[in-house]
């Protein structure tokens, strides 16, 4: 079958630098924005921009992952001729590896993309939120006549450093690529978002397959490869909302940025919808002494008492008396009468008992060192008990280091 | 356990829902938040095992088509059996323009489709029921006990538009049959029957060779003493939404966490069709209490003792008491509504004031604009 643009999305990364969330499960499986996993945001930006075969190549942890894709249907992603398909490492006759890099893993699926024989693949990766149309990055990678076109933000100049910098000449047209550079020649970053012809990329990831030295990364090596091979590179210019949420602190933060449609984030707009598999349960209830406030919940949660500036996954219970502030809930997270959460990322299914303490803010930790405190999912505290800021558990309720 | 067929009545009926059933057929009224009513019948059957359903269908049915699609989230989207929507089909002359006069005249309307069921028994349920039944267990009970006909009852004789009550001897088995009672007694009928496949045929086709329409008054009360018919006591929270003033009290009823505990219970859920929608929002400024609220809602004004469904905004300054709000309602700043219950699309502009009472809530029909 046929396709004119097919999508591979990464998501076989551990996420280590979101350490305890990502302990059990594959990064963008980790809840996001109180209904969504961070996956859902690639997902759903593929079928709005009318792509309807997406592979996924999952490494770590897959399980939890694969079974929330499960058919593909809530992104209608469960077509006849295409769909969204899971794509483990796997054996052949002369034996397997696991993906060694980004550029590997696409590699070794060849046979899966020239099943569609397409003319164009979109490379996405399965940790940043945002809501963008591939279609359009096509058209101009078309456009261009490039071989690659790479998917571009204006970074302040500051941060500039932090991200791999695109010099462009004046059809934006890329001329130079740096990972990291200390000194940027532009504000230009990417995103981590390609559009390749097939044909080129087919060719360019069996060179590098080939080179014993390549760390077979797109950033490292097939990039830089194409660019001194005189390859046609276009940059596609993104204005909007984009967050990689592959720390602790970015996830806090776009779950943030989704309170204040003015951060750009807005998950309202249904002229772009964000899908996600639902859980099936009755609609929120706010108790008669509840008091939420500039916060998100979702379904089957029960609040009895004080939300504020947070983000509440579906079936969360805030019992009376209690007080969540400034933080992020996955699903089924409890917490008891009396207990108190400030600045905190809880894991699903956590347990807070009665009159705990979670975290702080910065003023009142200060001069002591502040942090985020983050509970891995299952994580149950007993009544009374208390976690400083900046502290990480386990499932087991053990400390944990960054 | 999947000798058990559904069949769902989902037909127009006398009742007194005002403008809600203008463009819907009761079965299909959002109820709770997120629910339409026929996705408890939906429910209750899937979770008994059921793996084929059919969806008898008469008037104004466009609604309840849209809403269940291919029955995909009840698992009903099925290779072999699945969901059936049986719009009447067996027209003679001029049969089938008029509303259906009853059940049997309904079942008489799909007669062929009675032949393709492949389970040994049929339950029967109305589309517009809102219970969590276990129906697994009413199942259990009608084959253990020898009966003809299972009748499923509440435990009490709540007044609904055109009941059906019962009276039953101390063994269970039914011995009366009432209804047009100005004031009711004995057992309200639920409206839930489980019968064989082959006695159901029979008794379709000996009522249609006598013309006759009426499932209580033809089957249940004409061979009360022929037939072993038994009940089935439900002591839970069964509504029957036949009226407007029964859509408020039922409705409001879901605000005490005990009865939402039943009718929410884990081990049986009540699945529904997804909206696709973010999470909802409470503004800094914004005030909700006592209410259950839906996804995809904005709040920045007060809403108290309410209901929302999805996508419903209450600005700023807006004050909600005491309302069932369907989806994609506005109620824009400073206006304030008391026990209304506004269907889809309804906006509110600026400054309006809207209050019914308790024992007169006031409906906005849909796409109105106050």
């Amino acid at each position: 079958m046929k396709k004119e643009c097919i999508a591979m999305l990464l998501a076989g990364g551990q996420g280590s630098r979101l350490y305890v969330l990502t302990g059990e499960m594959a990064k963008p499986a980790v809840p996001f924005g109180g209904k969504y996993r961070i996956i859902d945001f690639p997902l759903s930006n593929c079928t709005n921009s009318g792509i309807d075969t997406v592979g996924v190549l999952t490494q770590y942890r897959p399980l939890e992952l694969n079974s929330y894709i499960g058919s593909g249907q809530p992104w209608d992603l469960d077509g006849s001729t295409g769909g969204v398909h899971i794509l483990p490492p796997y054996q052949g006759s002369k034996g397997g590896t696991w993906y060694k890099g980004t550029a590997n893993a696409i590699y070794q699926n060849i046979g899966f993309i020239d099943l569609y024989d397409p003319d164009y693949v979109v490379i996405l990766s399965g940790d940043h939120i945002y809501k963008m149309d591939y279609s359009k990055m096509v058209a101009r990678h078309k456009a261009a006549g490039a071989a690659c076109t790479i998917s571009v933000m204006e970074v302040p100049w500051s941060e500039a450093s932090r991200f791999g910098i695109m010099a462009v000449d004046g059809d934006d047209m890329i001329t130079e690529f740096a990972e990291k550079p200390k000194e940027p020649k532009s504000n230009l970053a990417s995103m981590g978002i390609y559009v390749f012809s097939w044909k080129a990329l087919r060719h360019y990831l069996t060179e590098d397959e080939a080179n014993p030295n390549s760390e077979n990364d797109f950033g490292k090596n097939v990039i830089p490869a194409m660019l001194n091979n005189g390859e046609r590179m276009a940059a596609y210019r993104f204005e909007g909302y984009w967050k990689d949420v592959g720390t602790l602190e970015s996830l806090w933060d776009a779950n943030m940025d989704m309170l204040s449609p003015e951060s750009g984030l807005d998950l309202l707009d249904e002229t772009w919808p964000i899908y996600a598999r639902s859980v099936n349960a009755p609609p929120a209830f706010l108790g008669s002494d509840s008091q939420v406030h500039h916060s998100a919940f979702n379904r089957g949660s029960i609040l009895e008492g004080t939300v504020e500036n947070s983000v509440l996954a579906p079936n969360v219970v805030v019992g009376k008396g209690a007080r969540v502030s400034y933080s992020v809930l996955m699903p089924g997270t409890v917490v008891k009468p009396g207990a108190v959460v400030e600045y905190a990322i809880l894991g699903e299914n956590c347990s807070i008992g009665e009159n705990c303490h979670v975290g702080g803010t910065p003023e009142e930790t200060a001069p002591d060192p502040w942090g985020l405190t983050v509970l891995a999912p299952n994580c149950s505290l007993a009544e009374g008990k208390e976690v400083r800021p900046g502290i990480m558990l386990d499932r087991n309720g053990e400390e944990v280091s960054k | 356990m999947n000798g058990l067929h559904g069949i769902i009545f989902s037909y127009e009926k006398r009742n007194d829902l005002r403008e809600l059933s203008e463009i819907r057929s009761a079965a299909s009224i959002p109820f709770g938040g997120r629910y339409r009513a026929v996705d408890f019948a939906l429910s209750n059957l899937v979770n008994a095992g059921c793996t084929d359903v059919g969806v008898v269908l008469h008037g104004r049915y466009q609604s309840m088509v849209d809403h269940l699609g291919t029955g995909k989230a009840w698992d009903l989207s099925r290779k072999r059996g699945g969901l059936r929507l049986l719009p009447p089909f067996n027209y003679q002359k001029d049969w089938g323009v008029m509303p259906f006069r009853g059940k049997v005249e309904a079942l008489a309307g799909v007669r062929s489709y009675l032949d393709t069921i492949r389970q040994e028994y049929v339950a029967m349920m109305d589309g517009d029921l809102v219970v969590n039944l276990p129906l697994a267990d009413v199942y259990e009970n009608h084959i253990k006990s020898g009966a003809d006909i299972t009748v499923v009852c509440g435990n009490d004789s709540f007044a609904t538009a055109d009941g059906t009550y019962y009276e039953k001897d101390a063994d269970g088995r039914i011995t009366e049959v009432l209804y047009n009672l100005n004031r009711p007694r004995g057992y309200r009928g639920l409206e839930v029957y489980i019968v064989s496949t082959a006695l159901l045929k029979e008794l379709v086709d000996e009522c249609t060779a006598k013309d006759q329409f009426s499932w209580r008054r033809d089957v249940l009360r004409a061979k009360k003493d022929t037939l072993n018919i038994r009940c089935y006591i439900w002591k839970g929270f069964a509504a029957q939404i036949r009226s407007v003033q029964e859509y408020y009290d039922r409705s409001m009823q879901l605000l005490d966490p005990a009865i939402r505990a039943e009718l929410f219970c884990p081990e049986r859920p009540i699945r529904a069709k997804g909206a696709d929608k973010s999470s909802t929002y409470v503004s800094d400024n914004g005030r909700c209490v006592n209410s259950l609220v839906a996804e995809g809602c904005r709040i920045e004004g007060v809403v108290e003792n309410s209901i929302l469904f999805p996508g419903v905004v209450v600005e700023e300054g807006a004050v909600v008491r005491n309302c069932v709000l369907f989806k994609e309602d506005i109620v824009r700043r400073n206006a304030q509504l008391a026990y209304i219950i506004a269907d889809k699309d309804v906006e509110v502009l600026e400054n309006r004031t809207l209050m019914g009472h308790a024992t007169y809530p006031i409906v906005l029909a849909k796409g109105s604009i106050v």
